[in-house]
């Protein structure tokens, strides 16, 4: 394959990755609980990486309210959380997700957590991934109203060639991988706008968008 | 490969690996990156409540609306450094804005009024210093 066929191929799967096609899923119970707030609580974190939770949090605000929903304001909450004892995010996590948005006024609660955020140094490429598991509980019932995986891997050659498409991709990233410090936040990004993607894995437009009820599948086309 | 074709390979991969860019639909302005540089740098607390401002003035001067939790960010923050008095007005005007902030909001104005007034000078924190007119 050509150097250019190649770049197109991974243009293609990238953008591809942005309109896949909706996995089935049934959102049902999320469209019957009709939340119109979300309360984004910190993260649990499983990975090393002892930053990684309060930057991810950083990440997350944005794309939920660019949802159409009601996003309760992150960083206060987490230190009224913090206030109440519970600054480690597992406690908060597995607290009654009813209390917990009766707390903070709050239809629902999406808790993430981190699965991986690491960086491997291989003999010729960097390899950076994340991986994140959401899971959005009603306020009311304390049921899962949604869920929802996201990876991101990307990989550069560090060394080599001295062009073709790593060098491409790393310029492009503005060097999202350096020895020193390699930033995660735009693969963390990536990952979080195609996990609220919609159509797609993502939620189905919330009150403060103009498509909200116009864009969900009714129960007939399920 | 062409030039040309190098640079549109690069500005697809761009806008691929952006996350779709496309408009968002409230003007967040840098709150994210504010934020995310207020836990990677806590010491620079004033760099952060300034681009909190900064949302709020934009939003304003554009006549759109302020997106979601930033008042409330912002009165926090205003909190935080003891100017209750103007922390109650942005904890209102989240409220007022975002009727599914009351239950939070109510106690955070409670809390703000509570709490004794901050001595009349003026405070010297960041956010005090913003609000000089």
């Amino acid at each position: 394959m050509t150097r250019k066929a190649s770049i197109a191929a991974v243009a293609l799967a990238l953008l591809a990755g942005c309109a896949a096609a909706p996995p089935r899923k049934d959102y049902a119970k999320l469209i019957a609980a009709n939340p119109r707030s979300i309360l984004v609580v910190p993260v649990v974190n499983k990975s090393v990486d002892v930053d990684a939770p309060a930057y991810f949090l950083s990440t997350l605000p944005v794309p939920v309210a660019e949802r159409g929903y009601y996003v309760f304001p992150v960083n206060l909450v987490k230190r009224l959380l913090e206030d109440e004892g519970l600054s480690d995010a597992s406690l908060v996590h597995s607290a009654d997700p009813m209390r917990l948005c009766s707390l903070f006024g709050a239809d629902a609660v999406l808790l993430v957590s981190i699965e991986r955020w690491d960086a491997k140094y291989l003999l010729i490429a960097t390899q950076v991934t994340v991986e994140f598991e959401y899971a959005l509980k009603d306020g009311k019932t304390g049921e899962t109203l949604w869920t929802d995986k996201q990876a991101m891997v990307y990989s550069s050659d560090s060394g080599g060639g001295g062009g073709g498409l790593g060098s491409l991709i790393a310029a492009v990233v503005s060097a999202a991988v350096t020895k020193a410090a390699p930033n995660y936040m735009p693969l963390a990004r990536q990952a979080n706008s195609q996990a609220m993607a919609f159509p797609g894995p993502g939620f189905p437009a919330g009150p403060y968008l103009p498509s909200y009820k116009k864009d969900r599948p009714t129960p007939e086309s399920q | 490969m062409t030039r040309a074709t190098g640079v549109a390979a690069t500005v697809v991969l761009a806008a691929a690996l952006q996350g779709c860019a496309t408009p968002t639909y409230y003007a967040w302005g840098a709150y994210d990156d504010a934020l995310y540089a207020h836990y990677k740098n806590p010491q620079e607390r004033e760099a952060f409540v300034e681009n909190l401002k900064k949302v709020l003035l934009e939003a304003e001067k554009e006549g759109r609306r302020v997106p979601p939790g930033i008042n409330a960010e912002y009165g926090y923050a205003l909190y935080e450094e003891g100017r209750y008095v103007e922390a109650v007005v942005y904890f209102q005007k989240e409220r007022d804005q975002w009727p599914e902030s009351l239950v939070l909001m109510e106690k955070m104005i409670r809390n703000a009024q509570r709490q004794k007034p901050a001595s009349p000078t003026p405070a010297q924190g960041p956010a005090g210093a913003l609000e000089k007119r």
